[in-house]
């Protein structure tokens, strides 16, 4: 307990006091406070324990850059968020928090374990360790190691909170709103283009809100900017990534700083900012320094003790020391002097420090220990004392403390920068990379370009130490407890890249992406290495900057946003009336419409029977239609399909095969020739897409010369199949316009005319082997024509059917289902379907291919049909294929089931498969291989009911 | 292990309301039935002289009712019934596609800001006039600037109830 | 994000409003029964894989609709031009 609150200072309301709590115990703090600051206010030290070793650990800076004290934050019910950092978690009245990676409590947590043993712990431990036996890891390694690590627990409720997302443009975008961020905003904005100035704390002023000497001139550049109605202020909100031309995504925390009952409207907001022009200040982080003890409670950042101090109006201890290697250090400590704290001690490694700084120390009564280091900090729960020596001696004397700051230099924070592929470059005097050379209209300024003065300084891995490396204790990132002698046994290993050495060790990675441990680890490896730095290299930052919710990544899509669900016209009519959906491709479509207590099975079994014996009706609306039109449409679709096209006369329509260029079958459809320079093509639902995009592709790109154009029309349609012997009868009363005789009106033909009042395209054709007819209406008619045919099919009990007895229906009559029965390997050839290739034409797409030598090859699966020998037996579609049951396991796989259903017509089970050589197999019996048995089953053709098309012509 | 129930993620039954939407600052409303045609040539003058009206020559523009959306092709939004001659036989493509689409009017001071939402153009800086089609989120759209704080929206009819409720979401 | 100009449109679009069409300046032949079977092949699956200035082809599906070619550099990104399809190769 060593922490408390000045009696003056900070930018604190200390008339609003809030209560708060923190593992359950209750706390005060005051409005203006972050839970870091409020915390440290109470005299708490303990903020957490550290990710691998479970070491406490208090705080370590007071910004995003904290590695240590994440905490949960629960906000009622189903509302909890793990992961946040202390310092950036805004009070509010009746805040919970909970410390992390502890069991049971935070002070006395049982699997610290890890860190007595922690010699055996090193880098690479888990990949080394627990690969043999392999069966113990799912029964014993994985639950013991996701017991200890893992950072928070993630929540098991759903998500309550909505979330919003928008674009943005500007003129100029300015990532950061400290001083030197607030000032290329007001430059920018007197330019009067479109400015957004975007800061991830509490209130802008970055860190001038630590030194009230600059409040006046914050406070009065802040008004010019709210004044100016061409600036957009957006605070609490963090630039995550910086992508390509200048695209930057940021998230902005709206309600999770308010009491949760006066939040309101959606949480968070992920902006998507298109700039011309982005200004980078994001500021410089300080760097730790690395010695035994360095992450004990009360051993933090001098830069985070000035905050507390002039920000919060805190006193992070009441005996503090001061280790420096840089100037800032002791301008921070006698910043904190001023401020009422009390520094008893500054120790600086430099034997050379500006005369300046040490006389106004002494005067301050600070005693100063020069060319000296901090050999280890003391202390278990909280640091008490610490040894110093002169640097890299045994000579070593103890000073007891409460807090110890360090103050080992400032590492630009150059992010955003990398993200965006800037260029960087090692620069000695920062001991630092600074940015260098962008592609994008992008500059840095202030702390992040290196344009600050923080003064001077070392730049060093390590404090001197008489110790040999793999002696030592002190850590580098403290949030993936990665030690200075990691690094070393990583280099030992024969680790030399530092991206390799990052990955062995996890320095730098994950969520605290290297913001405190990056560059000490660099200069680790290159002390080890004996090579420069610019020699060893740089890890990569990657996005996001913090860690985010998935939530702000979603934005709008949630719940029922989360993907448009496409439904026809007819949707709502099948909702009525009891349809089971499945979801075909983005569309919802009806499975099947069972009657009372039907499973599916026996709704399927009805709606077939129904079909064969009387008639159905199928809403087929989701089927894509492409209307292409012009003099060369009958070209361009002789060249594409591999049907011909040129003689087909309007009024007819066509079976269409599509392949790819590689001979593949692709799509297939029913085209009608409406017009000679119009043809009405259809496509599979999941197809419509795909094929549009490839005959945009070969009419653009290589036949430019033909005058013909594509236009979607799938959702200009609605589509209602209605097939079975009755069909005819149904439609009669309700077609105007067209003559339905058998004569008249033969099957593959295709007519324009009236009905229920409103224009149609009826096609006769059937994917079911019965006469048929697919009714196209406008699809804002469709609803209407739906129930009319419904109504007008009474008197045969005219049965709606699904896609579940749509499927069943053509596998009886041996039709494909593209993406079932073929993958993307089958030839017309292997599908049995070479009767859909034009013999005569020179060319199609695919045609050349088709005379491969690989797709001319014996052995090729070809599409057959299987009988199982007990025919109430369904075989699983995907379910492999032996030719020989009793051979050694792994058996040479010769085929597999695409299709397989019970068939109402022939009162047994069928399925279509690809087997190898399968057309020379007739009669073979075959063997499916399952977990129950070894399933037998005799090769048959595909075509199960009506093989020669009766009952097409009714 | 931690059980996580299904999450029904694409069964929202999303409905169009009868309803405009009125909200602070904006107005979501579908807009009256129009007869749709997409009309399509390379060269624009055997159109012209098929419909016997000018057509707008450089993508984005409008003119009475007809968007140029792109090298060879126009959008037409004529009044509902309008018919239109198919030029069987010329070097063009006049398809009927009044039922392909549904229209939305955005309306008020805050109609970029809801259209910003989801859609990546500088909406903002769209002269009354331009048309153009784009995408809202992963949904295609075709968006026309009507008046100053006047936006037409396009979009087909299955991607119409979801298109309305993120644009609701967003109000 | 990428912005990439549209040869069509003649302006700075969102890569969300585009496809990406593969490597360009691969013709598919007058009478491709005339290839060999390695010449076919070539056609069908050889390409590029440059390490910098990379020609392929875009469609702008969601503007103009509009296969065109561009130069970018597979390194950093950037588009060094775009052009319309049926032009030489730049």
């Amino acid at each position: 307990m060593s922490g408390y609150r000045l009696s003056v200072g900070g930018r604190i309301n200390r008339a609003a006091p809030l209560s708060f709590t923190f593992d359950g115990k209750a706390y005060q703090g005051l409005e203006g406070d972050s839970l870091a600051s409020a915390l440290l206010a109470s005299g708490v030290m303990l903020f957490g324990r550290s990710f691998k070793y479970h070491r406490p650990r208090g705080i370590l800076g007071m910004g995003s850059e904290e590695p240590n004290a994440l905490m949960t934050v629960e906000r009622g019910p189903a509302r909890m968020t793990p992961n946040l950092r202390a310092p950036s978690v805004a009070l509010h009245a009746g805040l919970a928090a909970k410390s992390q990676n502890r069991f049971p409590t935070l002070r006395r947590d049982l699997t610290a374990v890890n860190d007595t043993l922690s010699a055996f712990f090193p880098a690479g431990f888990y990949n080394k360790t627990f690969m043999w036996p392999r069966a113990a890891w799912e029964s014993v390694y994985e639950p013991i190691i996701r017991r200890l690590a893992g950072l928070g627990d993630s929540p098991t409720t759903r998500d309550p909170d909505h979330y919003g997302a928008t674009y943005a443009h500007c003129d100029v975008l300015v990532v950061g709103a400290g001083p030197a961020g607030i000032a290329a905003a007001v430059e920018a904005a007197a330019t009067g283009g479109r400015v957004i100035l975007i800061d991830e704390q509490e209130e802008p002023g970055g860190g001038a809100l630590a030194d009230p000497a600059q409040w006046a001139d914050l406070a009065a550049s802040l008004a010019a900017l709210n004044a100016a109605d061409n600036v957009q202020i957006l605070s609490r909100t963090t630039a995550i990534g910086h992508y390509h031309q200048n695209f930057v995504v940021a998230v902005e925390r709206l309600t999770d700083h308010l009491a949760p009952t006066d939040a309101k409207g959606a949480r968070e907001k992920l902006w998507r900012i298109r700039a011309g022009r982005v200004v980078l200040a994001q500021g410089a982080i300080e760097r730790p320094l690395v010695f035994d003890g360095n992450d004990i409670p009360g051993v933090m950042l001098a830069s985070a003790a000035r905050t507390a101090a002039l920000r919060y109006g805190v006193a992070v201890g009441r005996s503090v020391i001061v280790m420096a290697v840089h100037d800032s250090g002791w301008r921070d400590a006698l910043a904190l002097m001023a401020a009422g704290v009390t520094v008893s001690t500054i120790i600086d490694l430099r034997q050379d420090v500006a005369a300046e700084l040490v006389d106004a120390a002494r005067g301050a009564g600070i005693a100063v220990h020069l060319g000296c280091a901090v050999t280890s900090a003391r202390g278990r729960l909280g640091i008490s004392s610490i040894t110093y020596a002169p640097g890299g001696t045994v000579d070593e004397r103890a000073i007891a403390c409460d807090a110890l700051l360090m103050a080992g230099g400032w590492t630009p924070t150059v992010h955003l920068w990398s993200h965006a592929k800037g260029t960087l470059r090692w620069d000695g005097a920062w001991g630092a990379y600074l940015p260098d050379t962008t592609h994008e209209v992008m500059t840095c300024v202030g702390g992040c370009g290196g344009a600050w003065d923080y003064g001077s300084g070392l730049a060093l891995g390590t404090l001197p130490s008489a110790k040999p490396l793999h002696k030592r204790k002190g850590f580098v990132d403290f949030q993936n407890d990665v030690k200075a002698r990691d690094i070393g046994l990583a280099v030992q290993e024969g680790f030399r890249s530092i991206e390799h050495i990052k990955r062995y060790t996890t320095n730098g990675m994950a969520t605290d992406q290297g913001k405190t441990s990056n560059l000490n680890g660099l200069q680790i490896a290159s002390d080890v290495l004996s090579r420069p730095v610019t020699e060893i290299g740089l890890t990569t930052f990657r996005p996001p900057y913090t860690p985010q919710t998935f939530g702000a990544l979603l934005g709008h899509h949630k719940e029922a946003l989360f993907q448009p669900l496409r439904k026809t016209a007819i949707d709502d009519w099948a909702r009525d009336h009891g349809a089971v959906y499945e979801n075909v491709a983005q569309w919802r479509r009806a499975r099947y419409f069972p009657r009372g207590a039907e499973d599916m099975d026996a709704a399927v079994l009805r709606e077939c029977l129904a079909v064969r014996d009387s008639v159905g009706m199928f809403d087929a609306s989701t089927l894509g239609k492409i209307e292409v039109v012009g003099p060369d449409a009958a070209e361009f679709l002789n060249r594409l399909y591999t049907n011909p096209w040129k003689s087909l006369a309007p009024g007819r329509c066509r079976y269409g095969l599509l392949l790819r260029e590689e001979g593949f079958i692709m799509d297939d459809g029913v085209a009608g020739r409406m017009a000679p320079d119009r043809f009405h093509v259809t496509t599979t639902t999941g197809g419509a897409a795909r094929v549009l995009n490839m005959m945009e592709d070969y009419l653009q790109t290589e036949w430019s010369d033909l005058d013909v154009w594509l236009t979607s029309a799938t959702e200009q349609w609605a589509v209602i199949a209605v097939q079975g012997p009755k069909a005819r009868d149904v439609i009669a009363g309700l077609v105007s316009g067209i003559d339905l005789s058998r004569e008249a009106f033969p099957h593959m033909a295709v007519r324009e005319g009236h009905i229920c009042g409103v224009p149609t395209r009826l096609f006769r054709v059937s994917f079911t082997g019965e006469l048929g007819f697919e009714v196209n209406v406008p699809a804002q008619h469709g609803r209407m024509v739906w129930e009319a045919i419904h109504a007008a099919g009474q008197p045969y009990d005219i049965t709606p059917y699904g896609t579940e007895a749509m499927h069943v229906l053509r596998a009886e009559k041996g039709f494909i289902i593209i993406g079932q029965d073929t993958d993307g390997t089958i030839t017309p050839e292997d599908a049995g379907m070479a009767w859909a290739i034009g013999q005569k034409k020179p060319d199609f797409v695919g045609k050349r291919s088709l005379a491969r030598p690989d797709l001319v090859a014996q052995g090729r699966k070809q599409l057959v049909g299987l009988l199982t020998e007990d025919g109430t037996h369904v075989l699983e579609e995907g379910a492999q294929i032996v030719a020989d049951p009793d051979q050694p396991v792994p058996m040479t796989m010769i085929g597999h089931v695409t299709s397989a259903y019970l068939s109402p017509a022939l009162g047994r089970s069928i399925a279509l498969a690809l087997v190898a050589d399968g057309r020379a197999r007739m009669g073979e019996t075959l063997y499916v291989p399952m977990p129950g048995g070894v399933i037998r089953a005799v090769v048959t053709g595909p075509v199960f009911y009506d093989a020669e098309g009766s009952r097409l012509d009714a | 292990m931690l059980e996580i129930a299904p999450m029904k993620l694409s069964a929202a039954d999303l409905a169009l309301p009868a309803e405009a939407l009125v909200a602070d600052g904006v107005q979501l409303a579908l807009a009256d039935d129009y007869a749709r045609f997409s009309l399509r040539a390379r060269d624009a003058a055997i159109l012209e002289g098929l419909l016997g009206r000018k057509l707008p020559a450089k993508i984005g523009e409008t003119l009475d009712g007809v968007a140029c959306l792109g090298p060879d092709e126009w959008l037409a939004l004529l009044p509902a019934g309008t018919a239109l001659p198919l030029g069987e036989g010329l070097p063009v493509s006049v398809t009927d596609i009044s039922s392909r689409a549904l229209g939305f009017v955005v309306e008020g001071p805050r109609a970029v800001e809801l259209i910003t939402s989801g859609c990546p153009l500088d909406v903002a800086k769209f002269p009354i006039g331009r048309g153009t089609r784009t995408v809202f989120e992963t949904v295609e759209i075709v968006v026309w600037r009507t008046a100053e704080a006047r936006f037409h929206i396009e979009v087909w009819r299955s991607f119409a109830p979801w298109l309305w409720h993120a644009l609701a979401a967003a109000a | 994000m990428l912005l990439i100009h549209c040869p069509y449109c003649e302006e700075d679009r969102p890569e969300v409003e585009f496809a990406n069409g593969g490597q360009a300046h691969i013709a598919r032949p007058a009478d491709p029964s005339a290839y060999s079977d390695p010449q076919w092949e070539e056609f069908l699956y050889i390409r590029r894989n440059p390490r910098g200035r990379h020609h392929e082809r875009w469609r702008h599906v969601h503007g103009c609709g509009r296969f065109f070619n561009a130069v970018r550099d597979t390194v950093s990104d950037r588009f060094e031009t775009t052009y319309k399809a049926g032009e030489p190769a730049r």
